[in-house]
């Protein structure tokens, strides 16, 4: 046995190690149970059709024949994808090897002998609980068509459907509500049981053989579900005084346990309202590669919203006060109600991963710099800009690392001033700063193998695509070549700074490669 | 500079508007209602302040104003600054009439109220933040051009009369002989907005149209002795 040790030892160091592996593992782990991944969208739709064929197949086969593949497709296809996925879930669940290895380092440690059963003890125990959980349980019978035996128990195919709940995230949802509502409707529920074996008992004793509807003890308690759910069928009735009595007093009771359960499930839903809207919106925007934290919702990013352009991003509000939330909210935008100054709050957003860029647009400087830190200490990658009161204020940002300061009072007093001494350059000014269409300036930014890398200035004629070639940005940032002469060789990572007409850059951004 | 400015309020935007002015050379009058921004602003040195009771239209016409001179808004009360433009505009309908708003609703009301320039806060604020996400090589760019960082400024320049400019095509004027960049111009043939180069319409220059060029200031400056120059001998 020593050598079969040995040599397990070996293929589990030799797998922990392997990078392939574990990329593998990853994958697979991630297109299960990761709801953020792209992936698993698909394959969670693959496994609905799956669902859905399988059981369409069993009720049409109850009255028809179905032809032969499809009952091969129904029985061994989808049983077999169902199983390989019921694997791969164990698969993933449990990491033996590193079991193994962290007993190995034990047994190093402690200088005992090192023995395989301890780790295979743990990792059973772990597969096994993870098996007995209600959705590991619903998997392993929705399996079970597979073997001929079972055959004949067809129900078991509707287990399949409950393997939805799995790949629906809307179902999901509505079990988190209940569960919110958890005490409650165990509350309930006890209460139902408790009065439903009360009249049971009740009218088995009055009733059991006088009543021809009524021979055993399970009659009464059906009778007794029957009449407190106020479905009242009618099959069993009560022919005595003391069992009408009995079926108005829980007739009353019914009603109140309904009215009861309605309004807690109701509550339930409109508590959780928010968090579920929440949810949805976050799912979305960490799907993206990059978004927009607007924080606050005041009059500056008001304004900033609307400019119809920013809504085309993947941008979302944090405001922690409910009113400007709700008014956010009825304006339209994606908003979340959350404190930004709280890390966790943060951290609900796939910020570090992504191209992220925080605006912090609230009226208060403290905030603005608590929020700035709270980001930049999440990752320092992360982009803010934040606004300050006042110029005393830009300090105290940039140490708190915040990439751009946006002083409003500043830049309106600086535009007053322009407006004054020079009002047609405000004219001028004012059309290019607010983006209108007559006199854009924008940017383009040349890559390796672009069409205008190693281009002579001269050799484009912006002139005749009505566009002025202001400046171009070369060797990072601030570094402007300031009207560049007609000579000038363009290289790689130079950023051209054009004015012209929104169509006519437009144009050009889309073409250039091929207009020179 | 003959024109005079007035500037009605020394308070957040007061302040710094007077002081760039004052650098500039202009002649600032400053009229303010509080006591104690009334003080400060005499502290800061101008000499042309007037403290009165803004809301009293006896008061405001008892001003020297004349025509062409420039009123600029910038009160801390929104509501007084609404008040005022609308009680000057009547009084001084030859003056220009600049206001700055501090919310989205006072833009509205300071325009119906007859301003001729209303600079809205949050809107220049927000459109700095797109700029700076969508375009941020050109926001760069205009920064250091509006702090006169690395010598590259704007410069408004009249045409005088007889300048070699004068009735020329500017498609026929090679501005990068002079390294600087014409961006646009007002044409008061075509009115008085002002046209940007690249809008592709033919324009001949004449005297008195202002041009707004680009460029390092001392070539600026040479450009502009050419032009004026040429304008004063002939």
């Amino acid at each position: 046995m020593v050598w079969f040790n040995r040599l397990f030892l070996g293929v589990a160091k030799s797998l922990n190690h392997s990078k392939y592996y574990k990329d593998i593992k990853k994958y697979f782990d991630d297109i299960l149970n990761d709801t953020e991944n792209p992936t698993k969208k698909y394959i969670d739709l693959l496994m609905i059709f799956f669902i859905i064929s399988s059981v369409v197949i069993l009720v049409y086969g109850v009255e028809n024949q179905v032809p032969k593949w499809l009952d091969f497709y129904d029985l061994y296809f989808v049983s077999v994808v169902f199983l390989v996925e019921y694997l791969l879930r164990l698969w993933v669940h449990t990491d033996l090897f590193r079991l193994v290895l962290d007993e190995e380092k034990r047994a190093h440690f402690l200088e005992t002998d090192f023995s395989l059963s301890r780790p295979m003890k743990r990792a059973l125990k772990r597969t096994l609980e993870y098996m007995l959980t209600p959705a590991m349980i619903i998997d392993f019978v929705a399996i079970m068509p597979i073997l001929r035996e079972f055959r004949i128990l067809r129900v078991v195919i509707i287990f399949r459907l409950f393997k939805l709940l799995r790949y629906t995230r809307s179902i999901n949802q509505f079990i988190e509500v209940l569960k919110y509502k958890q005490f409650e409707l165990t509350l309930l529920l006890i209460l139902l049981a408790f009065v439903m074996t009360a009249a049971g008992i009740a009218i088995y004793l009055f009733e059991v053989h006088v009543n021809p509807n009524i021979d055993s003890f399970f009659d009464a308690l059906y009778w007794a579900l029957i009449t407190i759910a106020t479905v009242g069928y009618g099959d069993i009735s009560p022919v005595t005084p003391e069992g009408r009595v009995v079926s108005m007093i829980i007739i009353v009771i019914g009603i109140t346990m309904i009215s009861f359960a309605t309004s807690v499930i109701v509550s339930a839903f409109s508590e959780k309202l928010i968090e579920l809207k929440e949810n949805q919106i976050l799912g979305q925007l960490n799907r993206g590669e990059e978004f927009l934290l607007v924080c606050g919702y005041g009059q500056m990013t008001k304004m900033f919203m609307r400019r119809e352009e920013t809504t085309r991003h993947n941008y979302i509000i944090i405001e922690k006060n409910k009113e400007r939330y709700l008014q956010a909210v009825k304006d339209g935008y994606n908003a979340i109600l959350e404190d930004a100054s709280r890390h966790d709050a943060l951290m609900k957003f796939k910020i570090q991963h992504s191209k992220t860029t925080i605006l912090c647009l609230i009226n208060s400087d403290i905030e603005n710099i608590y929020i700035s830190l709270n980001a930049k200490s999440i990752s320092p990658e992360i982009r803010v800009i934040a606004r300050a009161s006042n110029a005393s204020m830009i300090q105290k940002f940039k140490r708190a690392g915040v990439n751009d300061v946006l002083l409003p009072d500043m830049i309106a007093s600086m535009m007053m001033r322009v407006a004054i001494s020079r009002p047609h350059l405000y004219k001028a000014a004012h059309a290019i700063f607010a983006g209108k269409d007559i006199a854009v300036l924008d940017e383009i930014r040349l890559f390796h193998g672009d069409g205008l890398v190693g281009k002579r200035v001269g050799e484009i004629d912006f002139r005749k695509m009505r566009l002025l070639l202001m400046a171009v940005e070369r060797g990072g940032e601030g570094e402007f070549l300031f009207n560049p002469a007609a000579d000038e060789v363009l290289r790689e990572n130079d950023v051209l700074i054009l004015m012209g007409y929104r169509i006519g850059l437009e144009h050009f951004k889309d073409h250039y490669d091929e207009s020179i | 500079m003959h024109s005079k400015i007035f500037i009605f309020g020394y308070g957040k935007h007061g302040k710094s508007i007077a002081r760039g002015l004052l650098q500039e050379g202009h002649r600032v009058t400053i009229i303010e209602s509080n006591e104690k921004q009334y003080e400060d602003a005499k502290e800061d040195g101008f000499i042309d302040c007037l403290l009165m009771d803004v809301t009293q239209d006896s008061k405001l016409e008892a001003l020297m104003v004349e025509k062409g001179d420039q009123l600029i808004c910038v009160m801390d009360d929104e509501h007084l600054n609404v008040f005022l433009t609308l009680s000057l505009r009547p009084l001084f309908p030859e003056s220009t009439l600049l206001a700055i708003s501090d919310s989205i609703h006072a833009s509205q009301k300071l325009q119906m109220a007859g301003a001729d320039c209303v600079i809205d806060l949050y809107d220049s604020a927000a459109n700095r933040i797109h700029n700076l996400l969508k375009r941020p090589t050109v926001t760069r760019f205009l920064d250091s051009v509006f702090e006169g960082k690395g010598g590259i400024v704007f410069r408004e320049i009249v045409i005088p009369r007889g300048s070699f400019m004068d009735g020329m095509l500017v498609d026929d004027i090679d501005f990068s002989l002079h390294k600087v960049l014409l961006i646009g111009m007002v044409d008061f043939e075509l009115g008085e907005h002002f046209v940007f180069i690249t809008s592709g319409e033919e324009h001949r220059i004449d005297h008195g149209d202002h041009i707004v060029c680009l460029g390092l200031d001392e070539d600026l400056d040479k450009f502009e002795t050419l032009i004026l120059d040429e304008g004063e001998l002939l």
